[in-house]
């Protein structure tokens, strides 16, 4: 929306400037008729001058010859006054002509002929007034002289007449030139006064329409500023601006609120503010706060007020600069939160976590060292029950050897259940380093750990190579060996154990039973054997602690096994899965995620 | 007349062994009746020549010649393993015999009777000797070291190693660096 | 064979385990002699004596009142009139972290204590002969690690 603003903007500009430049091209448009109207008037007033000029040298030569013929006939030289001063206004009025009609060639080569014809004319009439002078009026020659002068006259005559109408012609082509032009400008000066109208048309309704937006753009604002309120006041959240250059506060009313005040009730300035920090924290908020005003930016801060009903609250604040993009003017923004509860809700997290850390390492090392110290008696009763067997079984009757005997069993399990315990409660110890792990070797280790179990039972076991992997090694080499372990100790009677271990790269989408996959891809190493197997229903329920699906006097297992292995392949974030038949085999599938 | 002698058979034979031993000019110490002990190193020919002297009195160096095969047995094996690569594929039992010039099962008899273990054990602690040496310097890897010493596999040599010294090869690595850190740091 | 006695001393507070190992000594015939101690303390007394006989092998118990397995192998490790002293540690913890431990700070030989007479036997006199090996066939004794 603001951006169709911004281009409405543009084109009302655009508008305005075009308009500019039309009516600048209007007026330079009728400035230039107004001077061709005053050139015509000019050439009218020109033309005019032209043909009274003529006219005149017309009648001044007339003068001229009426007061020669007046002195012929009465000789009286008072008549002779007219001739001579026709002569010369003759010549002045022709040097004005000459003066008049520069500009015109045609008429200038007239005016030398008319010149010619002038010249002749008084020459002619000098001669008469000789010979008048010498009494020869009666003269031939006198005669032919009149003939003559009157010829000449004549000639003048057409000359002028041809110079008027030359005159005129030139007029009338002029005025049908002007004519033409000044008659298109009406039209023109009209129909630019309406493309003018239609551009303020436009303009008008662009502005309009941009008004509405605004508008409406305003109620927007209005709703976001009163909802930003509600939120502010919702979130215990506040707002606040410092203006760099005036070195001026502005809070929100929140902030007010925040502090236990009505809105806008003190000055928005630091002084009034600081009086609301706890005393404990007021010189940290001061150092950040003066440095926040040098460097324009403010990190997190948290720190305390004291409200004045004595209420402590919990202050986050953070602010940053903004510049503006019109004036350049800087201002940093802030916000402040009121992170009571947050804070409050933190710390009980805190303890609980601390609490059950305490309990999981009371319990761990309860375990470690129940298990550790209780194989202590243990190990001197095995001792005492070998003793006794070795040197005492003969004076024992044969009911003593037996209870012996049983006491050894119970002796045995006492002591397998305590190992798998002990070794439990050292899985559980997650400080132990990761480490890239050739795991093929730790397979090797794992086969050399329960060699005799694997040649009593003449156990076969292949395994595909793995690759290097980042494991914790010694947990790694226990989950091979209780898996192995395993399958081995619940083989199938008269069947020697064949064990099968098979290595491959997986996409964890593509496995669906990974709930929540944090890596892509994982290892997976699948243990298939060929042993008693089990109900499928009890797939989950063999990795749980005790859990045992077999009666003790038939397979001597303790239930601790298989939850190791699980609690390590949970520590390295894995997954392990099983998969039973019964008397055909179990499946364990163990995934190692690939980082 | 007819007389009758005590012979103090101890102080005879002390006296003739005295006698023998002063003329090969061998230092000696009598620990007890037919039991002595030398003070400084005798060389075979005066033991073979002592033997000699005593031969004629229908007496001989009994618990000697045993150890000193013994020991010919240990030398042997050991200069097989550490010295002698190229033997090393040789059965040992054949190469004993042929160094030492008896019979297999005599030597292995007499070893068992004198040093309460096998050939074959001492043979094994030998070349898990020098795995640990080789590892210490720390020129070979596991692989070449078994390569050198005729085993099968790595894992073989790593399962008599963890059967030998009860700790893998790879352990006695990591503990004999940080023993060496360990005493660096004291110094 | 004329061997001299190995003298054999043993370090450990459990009544017991030192019958244990005097009997099973008994039993061995090889021609030991085993002196007991009953902690870490009267054991270094013994051995800071100047005209102490120093054993051939010392059995330290880890666990011990007043002063335990360790301090006292650190203290026998300084001291440079103990360098031909085996050392084995006798002890009920396998954790890895005490193998590795010990052997690091210089013992040669760690025993899990056996939980059955024979076995204590076989380790017993297994030890003995290891040592004596390494005393008689020239071997390496920085190299010596056994783990029992």
């Amino acid at each position: 929306m603001l951006r169709t603003i911004v281009k409405s903007e543009r084109v009302l500009k655009i508008t305005f400037g075009i308009s500019l430049f039309i009516i600048l091209c209007m007026g330079g448009f009728a400035y230039k008729h107004v001077r061709k109207l005053v050139d015509s008037f000019n050439l009218v007033e020109h033309t005019y001058e032209v043909n009274v000029q003529l006219e005149q040298i017309l009648s001044y030569l007339k003068d001229s010859e009426t007061g020669q013929r007046g002195y012929l006939i009465s000789e009286n030289t008072e008549f002779l006054q007219p001739f001579f001063s026709g002569r010369e206004n003759t010549n002045n009025t022709f040097a004005r002509l000459k003066q008049l009609t520069k500009n015109d060639t045609v008429q200038q080569n007239n005016l030398k002929k008319l010149n010619t014809l002038i010249d002749k004319k008084l020459k002619a009439l000098d001669q008469i007034l000789t010979l008048t002078n010498e009494n020869k009026l009666n003269s031939k020659q006198f005669n032919a002289l009149l003939i003559e002068d009157k010829k000449i006259m004549n000639e003048i005559r057409s000359k002028v007449s041809e110079m008027i109408n030359h005159q005129n012609e030139l007029l009338k082509e002029r005025k049908k030139l002007s004519t033409e032009s000044l008659s298109n400008t009406p039209i023109i000066i009209y129909s630019v006064l309406i493309l003018m109208l239609l551009l303020l048309l436009l303009t008008y309704f662009r502005i309009n329409k941009n008004l509405k937006i605004l508008k409406f753009k305003n109620g927007q604002l209005e709703v976001f500023k009163e909802s930003t309120n509600q939120s502010e006041i919702v979130n215990k959240h506040s707002t606040w601006t410092y203006f760099t250059e005036e070195n001026r506060y502005e809070f929100s009313d929140n902030l007010y609120r925040l502090l236990g005040e009505q809105p806008q009730s003190f000055e928005p300035n630091l002084e009034n503010f600081y009086q609301f920090v706890h005393p404990e924290d007021v010189n940290h908020v001061t150092e950040q706060v003066t440095k926040m005003m040098e460097t324009e930016n403010l990190p997190f801060l948290y720190y305390r007020i004291v409200q004045k009903n004595g209420t402590i609250r919990h202050f986050k604040a953070y602010a940053k600069v903004l510049v503006s993009s019109e004036d350049n003017t800087r201002r940093v923004l802030g916000t402040t939160a009121d992170v009571t509860e947050e804070v409050q809700s933190f710390k009980l997290l805190e303890e609980r976590n601390l609490e059950l850390e305490r309990n999981n390492k009371e319990l761990s090392s309860f375990n470690y060292v129940a298990s550790h110290d209780l194989q202590e008696p243990l190990r001197k009763i095995q001792t005492f029950i070998s003793r006794l067997e070795d040197k005492e079984a003969a004076s024992l009757s044969e009911k003593g050897i037996l209870y012996l005997d049983r006491i050894k069993k119970a002796a045995t399990r006492m002591r397998l259940l305590i190992d798998d315990l002990l070794q439990f409660s050292r899985t559980n110890k997650s400080e132990e380093a990761f480490a890239v792990t050739n795991m093929n070797i730790m397979l090797e280790n794992a086969k050399q750990e329960l060699a005799e179990m694997i040649s009593e039972k003449d156990a076969k076991i292949t395994a595909d190579a793995i690759p290097m992997i980042t494991v914790i090694p010694f947990q790694i080499q226990q989950l091979f060996t209780n898996l192995i372990g395993n399958s081995i100790k619940y083989s199938k009677k008269n069947t020697p154990p064949i064990i099968t271990i098979s290595y491959s790269k997986v996409k964890a989408d593509d496995v669906l039973k990974l709930k929540k996959p944090k890596y892509n891809y994982y290892h997976k190493i699948v243990f298939t054997d060929n042993g008693i197997g089990f109900e499928q229903e009890y797939a989950e329920n063999i990795f749980v602690l005790f859990n045992r699906l077999h009666n003790k006097n038939e397979y001597s297992g303790t239930g601790i096994g298989l939850s190791i292995c699980k609690k390590i392949v949970e520590n390295h974030q894995g997954y392990i899965f099983a998969e039973g038949k019964i008397n055909e085999g179990a499946i364990f599938e163990v995934f190692l995620p690939l980082k | 007349m007819k007389i009758f002698i005590k012979f103090d058979f101890t102080a005879i034979c002390n006296k003739l062994l005295e006698e023998k031993l002063n003329e090969l000019e061998i230092k000696y110490k009598v620990l007890g009746f037919g039991e002595i002990e030398f003070t400084e190193k005798v060389s075979q020919e005066k033991l073979d020549a002592l033997n000699d002297a005593l031969n004629e009195y229908g007496s001989e160096i009994v618990e000697n010649q045993k150890s000193i095969l013994v020991q010919k047995i240990k030398d042997t094996i050991i200069d097989m393993v550490f010295n002698d690569d190229t033997n090393i594929n040789v059965k040992s039992s054949v190469y004993l015999a042929e160094k030492l010039d008896h019979s297999y099962g005599y030597l292995s008899n007499l070893f068992s009777e004198v040093t309460f273990t096998s050939i074959e054990n001492f043979i094994i602690l030998q070349k898990i000797e020098y795995t640990k040496q080789l590892i210490t310097n720390n020129e070979l890897t596991l692989t070449e070291i078994a390569f050198k010493l005729n085993y099968s596999s790595v894992a073989h040599l790593s399962t008599q190693f963890k059967n030998t010294t009860g700790i893998t090869p790879s352990a006695f690595q990591r503990i004999i660096t940080k023993r060496r850190e360990l005493s660096n740091e004291n110094k | 064979m004329q061997e001299e006695d190995v003298f054999i001393i043993l370090a450990d507070d459990d009544e017991d385990d030192r019958l244990f190992f005097e009997e099973a000594f008994d039993e061995l015939k090889i021609n030991t002699k085993v002196a007991t101690f009953n902690d870490g303390v009267e054991l270094m007394d013994y051995l800071n004596k100047e005209n102490s006989l120093l054993p051939n092998i010392l059995f330290l118990d880890l666990n011990m009142p007043k002063k335990s397995g360790k301090q006292c192998l650190q203290e026998i490790k300084k001291e440079a009139r103990f360098k031909d002293i085996a050392i084995a540690i006798y002890s009920t913890s396998a954790s890895e972290e005490d193998i590795e431990n010990t052997f690091v700070m210089g013992a040669n030989v760690y025993i899990k204590k056996p939980n059955d007479f024979k076995q204590l036997k076989k380790v017993l006199s297994n030890v003995v002969t290891i040592n004596w090996q390494y005393h008689t066939s020239g071997l390496n004794k920085d190299n010596f690690l056994l783990r029992l």
